[in-house]
């Protein structure tokens, strides 16, 4: 009889697989148990504590006005997603009639999916910067003289720059999922469409987009996953959260809190509820994506 | 006569394919590539911008169009950030190639186990180690940098090799997992008749067969990893430890330096656009690829 315990070590194969899975276990899991822990206690100082407060860093947190604008402005980023999809389909569709070199077009609208968040940050802060940047020298040479302002020194427009800088690097993603999707039906069902008399309009709404329920599903839990990257990875080194606390996010809060504050208690309550909005908008999706398996 | 109509013949077989040639600049085509260029100048634009800031002085900055690329480029700009991003790009350097390393090595071994060993419940196993993807890595940053300093890796290489590495374990498992469905479970079973433990199976079957999977994985590890911020900023320390090229692009200039800016930019953006340039096939797969099953 073998004892079930020793199988792992007869087998090294089972062995590293399992030290492996601990190890992501205790660095995925392991840290939210850690914040979940944390934030019952009343460790905001540099010194650790672990004196239990219940709910007190909770109830804070819904009361301070800059969590209420840090959740305010990480909803409104995810403005991009609708924008990023609504874009990348109307390209996808482009893409899809017979063109030449749509390779070339595609590498382009892929290549600021592939650019660091930080130096589309720098990138984007020069684009729209106030006195001689790409986005009014333009807007100024066209006559649109009215549009050109401040941007992102602006508190009005900032997040509006960052949602601009953030569809012009994820709507190629979309696009490149869209045109998978479409790609992969079959032609019959769109030559049968067009043999009735369907116009192009009609034969993408009523064959090809009920089709691409997966591309886009998928590509809204993808954007989303990279918004909220972006939120800290892009915001913080292109306005630190300013003018004032006019960009601040949740990721920028938490980190700010935890990290730079040493309010740790307080920052992980803050991070715990980020966790909880994720999780609201990603068990529907793995449990829709993997029902039918 | 004959001649005729085997001239006539000719002549309609000319324009027939002559009409089919120019076909595709009928009006509605034309619109098309109209727009597909227009939104292709546009994508292209900001980086137009910053290379053409980058080669211009400093002092003409303000005062000039950005659009225009200077009439006396110069690279002062490149020497300046460089001077400043030299040694944390070397930085990067080193921990990305060797996460890259570790990463395609756990992964494939990992999508082997996954896809070709299983064992009960090696489906939930799973789910539950792809769910790490999602997590957004801001909301664990200080056990994170808690655990890092308490393993005395806080602001090293090794640190920042760590962290990438574990983190990466999910996606990569799962690109090669995907991989490996693909590869006949009939070879592997016919192995195992024959004798072959699993390890043997993964080092003379399955790793034989996985080059396109390893540039994948290459490629989507290089770039996620190079492109990383939030841990190298709370992870890499100095300048002189671990801290990588993003995180010094951030601390660059305070604002309005602009060619020194977009230079330093175009620096951290180079290795990416190089291998983007030569490997883009595989970028697309791997950000596909991680996509189509995650």
């Amino acid at each position: 009889m073998r004892k079930p315990t020793l199988i792992f070590l007869r087998n090294p194969t089972l062995l590293i697989f399992l030290i492996l899975f601990i190890l992501m276990l205790y660095f995925v899991y392991g840290m939210i148990a850690w914040n979940i822990r944390a934030s019952f206690t009343d460790w905001n100082t540099a010194v650790p504590s672990s004196n239990f407060v219940g709910f007190a860093n909770y109830s804070e947190v819904f009361q301070d006005s800059l969590f209420w604008q840090s959740l305010k402005n990480t909803l409104l980023l995810f403005l991009v997603i609708p924008c990023s999809l609504g874009l990348g389909l109307f390209l996808a569709i482009l893409l899809n009639q017979k063109v030449r070199g749509a390779r070339i077009f595609m590498i382009i609208y892929l290549m600021p999916f592939a650019f660091s968040l930080v130096v589309t940050g720098k990138v984007w802060a020069w684009m729209f910067a106030p006195d001689n940047g790409a986005v009014n020298t333009i807007l100024r040479s066209i006559g649109l003289d009215r549009l050109a302002g401040g941007w992102y020194t602006d508190t009005s427009t900032v997040m509006l720059s960052i949602i601009i800088a953030m569809v012009w690097q994820f709507s190629g993603y979309c696009m490149l999922m869209l045109l998978a999707g479409m790609k992969s039906i079959p032609q019959k069902e769109i030559d049968a469409a067009k043999s009735k008399g369907a116009s192009t309009f009609r034969i993408y709404r009523g064959v090809v987009l009920p089709r691409l329920k997966i591309p886009i599903l998928t590509s809204v839990v993808v954007v989303m996953i990279f918004v909220l990257k972006a939120a800290f990875d892009l915001i913080r080194p292109w306005t630190g959260g300013g003018p004032g606390t006019s960009s601040y996010t949740l990721p920028i809060m938490v980190v700010n809190e935890a990290y730079a504050k040493t309010h740790v208690a307080y920052g992980a309550a803050v991070a715990n509820i980020l966790v909880a909005v994720v999780l609201c908008i990603i068990i529907p999706y793995v449990y829709w994506s993997y029902r039918g398996r | 006569m004959k001649m005729l109509d085997r001239f006539v013949a000719k002549v309609t077989a000319f324009v027939k394919t002559f009409q089919k040639k120019i076909a595709w600049m009928r009006p509605k085509q034309i619109a098309l590539y109209l727009i597909l260029i227009l939104f292709a100048v546009g994508f292209l634009l900001p980086i137009w911008v910053a290379f053409t800031t980058s080669l211009r002085p400093e002092v003409e900055v303000p005062k000039s169009n950005p659009l225009i690329p200077p009439t006396s480029p110069t690279s002062a700009a490149y020497s300046e950030a460089l001077g400043k991003l030299g040694r944390p790009m070397i930085n990067s350097l080193m921990f990305t190639t060797a996460v890259v390393a570790c990463s395609v090595f756990i992964g494939s071994f990992m999508g082997y186990i996954f896809s070709k060993v299983r064992f009960k419940y090696s489906n939930l196993v799973f789910l539950i180690l792809v769910a790490g993807i999602f997590l957004p890595y801001t909301t664990i940053v200080y056990p994170l940098f808690s655990t890092i300093s308490d393993l005395n890796l806080h602001s090293t290489i090794q640190g920042m090799i760590f962290t990438h590495v574990v983190y990466g374990i999910p996606i990569c498992t799962l690109l090669f997992r995907n991989f490996y469905t693909k590869i006949p479970q009939s070879i592997v079973d016919k192995a195992k008749r024959g004798g072959a433990g699993d390890w043997e199976i993964y080092r003379k079957i399955i790793l034989p067969a996985s080059g396109t999977a390893i540039v994948t994985v290459v490629m989507y590890q290089f770039t996620s990893v190079w492109n990383d911020f939030l841990f190298g900023l709370v992870l890499g320390g100095a300048e002189t430890q671990a801290m990588p090229a993003t995180v010094a692009l951030g601390n660059l200039a305070i604002g309005t330096e602009w060619s020194i800016l977009m230079a330093g930019a175009m620096i951290v953006f180079l290795p990416v656009l190089l291998l983007y340039i030569f490997l883009g096939k595989y970028f697309v797969r791997g950000v596909a690829g991680g996509a189509s099953e995650a």
